[in-house]
């Protein structure tokens, strides 16, 4: 057996990288992040400075927690559009109750309950009702929007703590320099989910739900379940994010998070998971947000308009799936 | 063998899909250690009959006694539990899961880490290899993703699987459609291995030579009814050829 195992894994032969590619489709993801990595350091001259990577660890702990949740969704078959708009709505939680007086921690604890929720409603729908996530999601992304933009006027909310609360410093506070506590949560989060996914009966049942849920349910596993699970984990972390970002600007404006979700998902594809679920994994996710958030601060220091960087993302992304198809059928063949 | 309590008896076991009756008062059994044919053309009501049986959904009438027990079978799980374990055409593993992964979904190993309970990776490769090798089945490896493995070599990945986990039943629908002659021949062959273990076995199928060779008796259903169960020894295969085609003229 040893050999056997050996046989795949060890040799350097061709057959072992058409084997070590067809269970790692964050390949591409990994050598996009390499190149643009490179790349940006070689041509913006400030890339490479603490500053500089802080602010990209910044903007990239966030997506990464919201695109960790929908990775472990997507890979069950199901999608959340909802996402940009349980964030705006975690952190309009987060922010009026603080704003109340409440503890914070109350108050955080509120808005993930809400979130909850949200991701429950949303899974509850999709499958009792039987209809594409894509549909539910669309409904709640628009439905929550508007309801944070008719509470709030359309007028953002500001809290002014006396001091840092510690809460505040747990979720997003910096630790060194412009290094923020985020950056822990987004690759802690990414790593438990990844052990989950990977190591543990439920990954298994996920895998299994997003590959061909007929047939698991034929052999027993209770696909449903998994889904309205993973709904509100996706929905839960998004809330999360609302909240870390709520703690970083101390303020939040209805349209918080608007336009999230298709970054977030983008992020995720790149990483090598399916959009027809079934596969992928969360390292894969992580190099696919480092990636988009590398070419966000990149190109600005890089001297191109901010605008660039919507133009370069939608390139990368139709690139990234081209290549992680091909490989793939190159590997299966 | 047919003096003991059969293994499974399904009586009188009707269902209704709205105004389409899929079956009316069908009667089947399968004894110990046999090799059950199911044959009929489309809609004669086969894989109705098997889903009562591995409790897709309940009957509207009729009862399942299993190894002479009354039984309700209300979920797949229940099923599996109960030792019926049943490998569907396209159904019976997810492709783009490794082989192991596949072989132990909903049933794997794991082994405790404090409070944590992880997958027994070790333990699920080792099994998945010898239990293959027993039936004469070598991969390259137990990640390797079932997507690249044959239609044959998934079919007895499945077959293997039920035989580990020590079914009594073992339901194949359609195991031979889109193989190869050589490919047919080895599920077959598995088919028999799993009988020489002291399985029972449900061969569903269209082809009624490939049921033929390997069945001890066959039954025919047509529109939702039985049209007969016959013994192998007394029929030919051109016979129930002839009876499936026949049955099927009486009703028009």
């Amino acid at each position: 057996m040893k050999n056997v195992q050996r046989a795949g894994r060890v040799l350097s032969s061709p057959r072992s990288l058409f084997f070590w590619l067809r269970y790692h489709p964050e390949f591409g993801a990994i050598v996009g992040t390499v190149v643009v990595f490179i790349g940006f350091s070689l041509t913006a001259t400030r890339f490479l400075t603490a500053d500089s990577l802080a602010s990209i660890l910044t903007v990239v702990a966030e997506l990464g927690i919201v695109s960790a949740g929908i990775t472990f969704l997507m890979i069950c078959g199901e999608f959340d559009l909802s996402v940009g708009s349980v964030l705006g709505t975690s952190a309009m939680i987060f922010a009026l109750t603080s704003k109340a007086g409440w503890p914070p921690f109350v108050g955080f604890l509120v808005a993930l309950v809400a979130s909850a929720f949200i991701g429950l409603l949303n899974g509850v729908v999709t499958v009792k009702a039987g209809i594409p996530s894509f549909i539910t999601t669309l409904g709640t992304m628009m439905f929550w929007r508007g309801i944070l933009l008719a509470v709030t006027g359309g007028f953002p909310v500001t809290y002014f703590p006396k001091g840092l609360p510690f809460l505040f410093f747990v979720l997003n506070g910096c630790i060194a320099g412009q290094f923020r506590v985020s950056a822990l949560w987004f690759l802690g989060l990414a790593g438990l989910l990844n052990i989950v996914l990977t190591k543990t009966r439920y990954g298994n049942a996920v895998y299994a739900t997003g590959g061909n849920r007929e047939a698991a349910r034929m052999l027993g596993i209770a696909t449903n379940r998994v889904k309205i699970i993973n709904f509100v984990i996706s929905a839960m972390l998004a809330g999360l994010a609302g909240c870390i970002q709520f703690a970083r600007f101390f303020s939040v404006d209805p349209m918080r998070g608007f336009g999230l979700e298709l970054e977030a998902i983008a992020a995720a594809v790149i990483g090598g998971t399916h959009l027809s679920g079934g596969a992928g994994n969360l390292v894969g996710t992580i190099f696919g947000v480092f990636l988009v958030g590398m070419v966000r601060s990149g190109l600005v220091q890089a001297g191109a308009p901010a605008y660039w960087y919507q133009a370069f993302v939608g390139l990368i992304v139709v690139i990234a799936v081209i290549l992680n198809t091909s490989l793939r059928r190159w590997a299966l063949r | 063998m047919n003096d003991r309590v059969p293994l499974v008896q399904m009586i009188n076991i009707s269902k209704n899909f709205g105004t389409v009756q899929a079956l009316k008062n069908v009667d089947f059994d399968v004894h110990h250690q046999e090799v059950m044919g199911l044959v009929g053309d489309n809609g004669a009501g086969k894989s109705t009959l098997i889903k009562i049986l591995t409790g897709v959904f309940p009957p509207d009438t009729g009862e399942i006694y299993f190894e002479g027990k009354r039984v309700v079978i209300r979920s797949p799980k229940e099923a599996r539990a109960m030792g019926i374990e049943t490998v569907y055409q396209d159904l019976a593993l997810i492709p783009l899961m490794s082989v192991s992964r596949n072989f132990f979904l909903g049933r794997e190993p794991v082994a405790c880490f404090g409070p944590f309970r992880f997958l027994d990776k070790r333990k699920m490769d080792r099994v998945v290899l010898d239990v293959l090798s027993q039936i004469g089945i070598s991969v390259r490896s137990p990640d390797e993703p079932v997507a690249v493995l044959s239609g044959g070599e998934r079919q007895s990945v499945a077959i293997g699987r039920a035989l580990h986990f020590g079914a009594k039943l073992l339901i194949l629908d359609e195991p031979t459609s889109a193989l190869s002659v050589r490919e047919t021949h080895k599920v077959l062959d598995y088919i028999l291995e799993a009988k020489e273990r002291g399985l029972s076995i449900i061969f569903i199928t269209h082809n009624i030579y490939h049921v033929y060779s390997v069945a001890d008796r066959i039954t025919i259903l047509e529109h939702g009814r039985k049209v007969a169960t016959l013994q192998k020894s007394e029929v030919t295969a051109e016979e129930v050829i002839e009876i499936v085609r026949s049955g099927y003229n009486k009703k028009r």
